[in-house]
């Protein structure tokens, strides 16, 4: 079988914030510089979404000082910002009541700071690169990443048209060998290459293990009087335990349009936890229900956070390629924000990029400036007093917020920099957490749905929109000795819960032996089973490029 | 031989219903778009033939800008060149409509063959290409699965098609070109666009066509809205025998299905 | 007057004809309805339609309507139409009208309006019911125009033991002049292709299993009413993900969308994946042990019971007669 292959300069794989930030860049330094000798560079956007934006899942209330400095003029083009903040608020939630913080804390104001939906901000973010003459491929995803020895040389997209079987089918496409002088890598929480990366050059050597949370969404449609369109609300407590880290968000998009969303951190010890239980728990707290009843969910999703923070981002520069955004972990998770860390990693990449190549070095050692510039940036300035907020809260919601109040007071001069641990090892077996007796009897328990306010995993993927070709492998590689032996016993399957697609389940053959069976087309790429499982047997890759989620305002 | 196919952008399968205020038609914004499925199953056959008999083939299509995006992906599939008939105003065409839009252009490039898909996934008129054919007066034939050509490929020649009747009949025809055929879904294997092919596509001419004076729609849209259920659901009670017995009742004496 | 055109193969009258009739009875208001036959040698079927309640029947024959061509059709029709100028023209929605009627219609510059389900008010004024976005949408529409107005009608939408049949008609011949040079399509004779693939689609009633069947095993159960009923058998996505019945017999998003005249749904709990693929099924029959099933929601019959005891009865009830 002979591969096609591809010459760029500067492949960027990813279409999201920092991916279509880093193109952009690219295209404006070109027009400002010109390409090395004089030739244009040659830039290529993978993007495993059908189109750009489908896969985008976030709350999101956006810092918008990154977009000002890439378009001054986003307003005038068009920029898609649902509201202006107007409005913030914060909860402690107890099982039927609600207690208002007196101040907001200060991470948690929004003034200034616009609500938005992500899937629409990088569909017209698409627009702004395409039409600065980038090439974007949608519907290829990077599959594997191409080294000559430590050096990164470009990417291998995902083969098509292959059967559940693995045989080719007629239409059979072979995945194309990607080379380029820089890859900067833009895959995203949890990104599959930069995964890869991570393993094959221990770019997370001497750093901290990374950490994740899981955020599930609603879009819901309500009565346009329930809340002032630019209203923020945040709360913390019910339905999460103070082990738990996490909280809920309702950000009113426009009059009528609210978007609803519950995060958890993905270190929790109860086994049995189901962050999809929680979220429904959440909605029919009496405060929630109020806002919503009466009208009508409309989009779902879920998506993991990188949580971990200044200390946990890996090395970020290699020979030939660099990492932005999500996947290295870019995310301020005090102010719950990391859109516009992605777009700013996503520039810096771009302007390192630009002169490496200029220069005519794209090594390490070249490529390192990317993470000096990060350092003289207001990333490191915002990132970096609260470096060891997560961890705090590793130790329970009293000692992080606490800890938290040192960080702002001091700007993180006060700070020790707390260690914290991979969210899976967290995990307590039934016989930890319940006791000896509890391990023999662990259900999948389920939750009815009143079909109103709360639906099932299987409605709620629904209204994801998420389509995959049913004719394709499974691409959850899963070692299942595991499933069905010693999992049961030791965890109660927790993947059947932490997924909250209802992508895995358990079926008992004849002889009352667990097999796990794999519904892989209801994924929504989340990668939460890549993150938590205790036993770290699965593996996500990515389906056939344009199967996925449809995140339509989300 | 010169191909045309007619392609349709519609919204995708998975899209939940949304109305615009006066509710008749659909609230366009929240849609994500694809290509009709039929005239991706014409497109496919009309590169096939393509590759089996030379020639070039051309997609015509009609509709606001947003109907770049199916556009762009016929030519990165392999189509040579585009018409686009482009008109914000032809969003919710009918299928007169569409067809009187497209003709006059289509005429000028005097095709061999046309194909179209059967019918399209928005409005389901299932007369495009049947009424293109009558205003470019040449031969057609719907819902086709196959296609031969006989003879010479282009004008002269003749087409023979498999036509799909109910029931799992079928028949051939054979007609002479040029002819318009409409094409059935699942009748062959569709290719993926390569990213050669996507940039490649960048360079070829989508030709903009001016919409033709003095169209009118054949038909109105008062209203839409989502299909009620009629009937209450009836519950059949008692032990499995009796239950069994006022099932089969009903099924035979007033739903008339058995 | 409201003319019908019947639809007939080999001196066979198709079902779908008094569909059609009951449907242009319903819409007639005070307008005469005529009935048309095309084709070589129709007199048998002009006499069975004679007694279907119309003012006439004409049979409008030549040799060169002897097989079906879209040309020759339109040919034959027009020249009818022309002369007769009836309010609307009733179709029913088949094939072979797909095949000629808009053609039809586009030479005499006039509306088609195709695959109607139901037919609002009556007379010159009636407003048509027709499914949009795969049966989604139902749009309410109006022909444009001074008529006459062309209407198929969807196979199925309208009884056709709802005709109401009085009297004899008066059936005529016309005289047709037909140009067969200009009739393009040569067709050879129709033939059946064994089918290789289930097409559900097609299938008038379906069995269809989920969840509830609980094993592989119990699937004759199954198979047993689908045969004794003349339904083809299909299944809930987590039967086909099993692997006990093939990908080809799934019901749903991420299989088939059906609309069968009865569709009975065994062990079934209606996730919405499921119910947008067979919800438009004329008759619904749900059996199932959960009472909060959402399968209920959409069914015209519900029983809450056990589908173990409930199939093997409702067989025998079907094997009585």
């Amino acid at each position: 079988m002979t591969r096609e292959t591809l010459d760029v300069d500067v492949l960027i794989v990813g279409g999201g914030p920092a991916g279509l930030s880093a193109a952009l860049r690219l295209a404006q330094l070109q027009k400002e510089h010109g390409g090395p000798d004089g030739s244009p560079l040659q830039v290529a956007v993978l993007e495993k979404a059908r189109e750009g934006g489908a896969h985008q899942l976030s709350g999101a209330v956006l810092d918008p000082s990154t977009l000002r400095e890439l378009i001054p003029d986003f307003q005038a083009k068009g920029a898609p910002l649902a509201a202006e903040v107007t409005d913030d608020h914060v909860y402690l939630l107890t099982e039927k009541s609600k207690l208002r913080f007196p101040i907001v804390p200060p991470p948690l104001r929004n003034h200034g700071n616009y609500i938005v939906s992500l899937n629409r901000l990088t569909k017209w973010l698409t627009e702004q690169v395409e039409a600065a003459g980038v090439d974007i491929f949608s519907g290829f995803a990077g599959q594997d990443v191409l080294m000559e020895g430590r050096r990164v040389i470009g990417v291998r997209t995902g083969d098509r048209g292959i059967d559940r079987h693995g045989t080719p089918k007629a239409a059979f496409e072979p995945g194309v060998d990607i080379h380029a002088k820089v890859t900067i890598f833009c895959d995203g929480v949890r990104g599959n290459l930069t995964k890869e990366l991570l393993r094959r050059l221990e770019l997370g050597r001497g750093r901290q293990p990374q950490q994740f949370a899981i955020g599930l969404k609603e879009l819901w449609e309500v009565p346009p009087d329930r809340l002032a369109p630019g209203s923020v609300i945040h709360t913390l407590g019910y339905p999460l335990r103070h082990e738990e880290f996490g909280g809920a968000f309702i950000y009113a998009m426009a009059a009528g349009q609210l978007s609803v969303g519950f995060v958890a951190g993905l270190d929790y010890r109860d086994p049995l936890f189901d962050p999809h239980v929680a979220f429904n728990r959440f909605k029919l707290h009496p405060f929630v229900a109020s806002l919503l009843s009466g009208g009508q969910m409309i989009r779902y999703g879920a998506k993991a956070l990188p949580e971990g923070g200044w200390n946990t981002i890996p090395k970020t520069y290699m020979d030939g390629g660099v990492i932005a955004g999500d996947a290295a972990g870019f995310l301020n998770s005090m102010r719950l924000k990391g859109i516009h860390l992605a777009m700013r990693t996503g520039m810096l990449a771009a302007e390192t990029t630009f002169d490496a190549i200029r220069a005519g070095d794209t090594s390490e050692a070249a490529l390192a400036a990317y993470q000096r510039r990060i350092d003289a940036s207001p990333v490191r300035d915002e990132l970096y007093p609260v470096r060891s907020v997560h961890q705090a809260f590793g130790r329970g919601l009293i000692p992080g917020l606490l800890l938290s109040g040192v960080a702002l007071m001091s700007k993180g001069a006060l700070l020790d920099d707390l260690s914290g641990h991979a969210g899976h090892d967290q995990m307590k077996t039934l016989a930890w957490y319940y006791g000896i007796d509890k391990s023999a009897a662990a259900t999948h328990a389920t939750t009815t749905a009143d079909r109103k306010l709360t639906f099932d995993k299987v409605t709620n993927v629904h209204y994801s929109g998420t389509v995959h070709d049913e004719d394709q492998p499974s691409h959850l590689l899963v070692h299942t000795e595991v499933c069905s032996t010693i999992c049961g016993p030791e965890y109660g399957h927790p993947c059947t819960r932490f997924c909250p697609a209802n992508v895995y389940e358990i079926q008992h053959d004849a002889a009352g032996v667990p097999r796990l069976q794999i519904n892989a087309s209801n994924c929504v790429h989340c990668k939460t089973c890549d993150i938590m499982d205790p036993y770290q047997v699965i593996t996500w890759v990515p389906p056939e490029g344009g199967g996925g989620p449809q995140y339509n305002g989300m | 031989m010169k191909i045309a196919v007619c392609i349709k952008q519609v919204p995708t399968r998975e899209w939940q219903p949304r109305l615009t205020d006066d509710k008749t038609w659909i609230r366009e914004q929240d849609a994500s778009w694809e290509m009709n499925e039929p005239d991706a199953y014409a497109l496919e056959e009309a590169l096939r033939l393509r590759e089996k008999h030379g020639g070039e083939v051309v997609v015509c299509s009609v509709g606001p800008s947003r109907v770049q995006q199916v556009i762009r992906e016929a030519l990165a599939r392999g189509a040579d060149r585009a018409l686009h008939v482009e008109d914000n105003g032809l969003a919710n065409a009918d299928a007169f409509l569409v067809a009187d839009a497209l003709a006059p252009a289509m005429a000028e490039e005097r095709f061999d063959l046309v194909l179209t898909g059967l019918q399209s996934d928005d409005q389901g008129h299932a007369q495009m290409g049947v009424v293109l054919a009558e205003r470019l007066d040449i031969p057609h034939s719907t819902i086709i699965m196959d296609v031969e050509i006989i003879g010479e490929s282009g004008q002269g020649g003749r087409v023979r098609v498999k036509r799909e009747l109910e029931g799992g009949w079928f028949q051939w025809i054979t007609m002479p070109l040029p002819a318009l055929l409409t094409i059935q879904s699942g009748i062959n294997q569709l290719r993926y666009a390569t990213l050669k092919g996507i940039m490649a596509a960048k360079k070829k001419e989508i030709r903009k066509v001016a919409v033709p004076a003095g169209l009118r729609p054949s038909q109105q849209i008062l209203s839409l809205a989502l299909p009620t259920k009629a009937k209450q659901t009836q519950m059949i009670t008692g032990s499995a025998g009796e239950a069994a017995r006022e099932l089969v009742r009903r099924l035979r004496e007033e739903a008339r299905v058995l | 007057m409201i003319l019908v055109v019947a639809e007939q193969r080999d001196g066979r009258l198709n079902r779908a004809t008094w569909e059609t009739i009951a449907a242009a009875q319903s819409l007639s208001g005070s307008l005469p309805i005529t009935i048309v036959v095309p084709g070589a040698s129709v007199a048998g079927v002009a006499e069975e339609l004679a007694g279907a309640g119309v003012a006439e029947v004409l049979a409008a024959e030549h040799p060169a309507l002897a097989q079906y061509t879209p040309d020759g059709w339109t040919q034959a029709l027009q020249a009818i139409v022309e002369q007769r100028s009836p309010t609307f023209v009733l179709l029913p929605h088949t094939y072979q009208t797909r095949d000629f009627a808009p053609k039809l219609a586009a030479r005499l510059r006039t509306p088609l309006i195709t695959d109607v389900i139901a037919i609002n008010g009556s007379g010159a004024h009636a407003t048509f019911a027709r499914p949009m976005f795969q049966g989604k949408l139902v749009a309410d529409v109006r022909p444009q125009g001074d008529g006459p107005f062309f209407v198929s009608i969807q196979v199925g939408a309208y009884r056709a033991d709802a005709v109401q049949k009085s009297g004899t008609a008066p059936v005529s011949k016309v005289d047709l002049v037909i140009d067969e040079s200009a009739i393009r399509q040569r067709p050879e004779a129709p033939f059946q292709e064994a089918r290789h693939a289930v097409d559900l689609g097609q299938a008038e009633r379906i069995v269809a299993v989920g969840r509830g069947i609980k094993g592989q095993e119990h699937l004759p159960l199954a198979e047993k009413l689908a045969k004794a009923m003349g339904a083809e058998l299909a299944a809930s996505r987590p039967i086909c993900d099993s692997g006990w019945l093939p990908m080809e017999r799934q019901i749903g998003s991420s299989g088939q969308t059906v609309a069968p005249k009865l569709y009975v749904a065994l062990g079934i709990s209606g996730a919405i994946q499921h119910l947008v693929g067979m919800k438009g099924s004329r008759t619904i029959v749900a059996i199932n042990k959960d009472a909060e099933a959402p399968i209920f929601e959409v069914a015209d019959y519900g029983i809450v019971g056990d589908l173990f005891e409930l199939t093997p009865a409702i067989v025998a009830e079907l094997e009585k007669t």
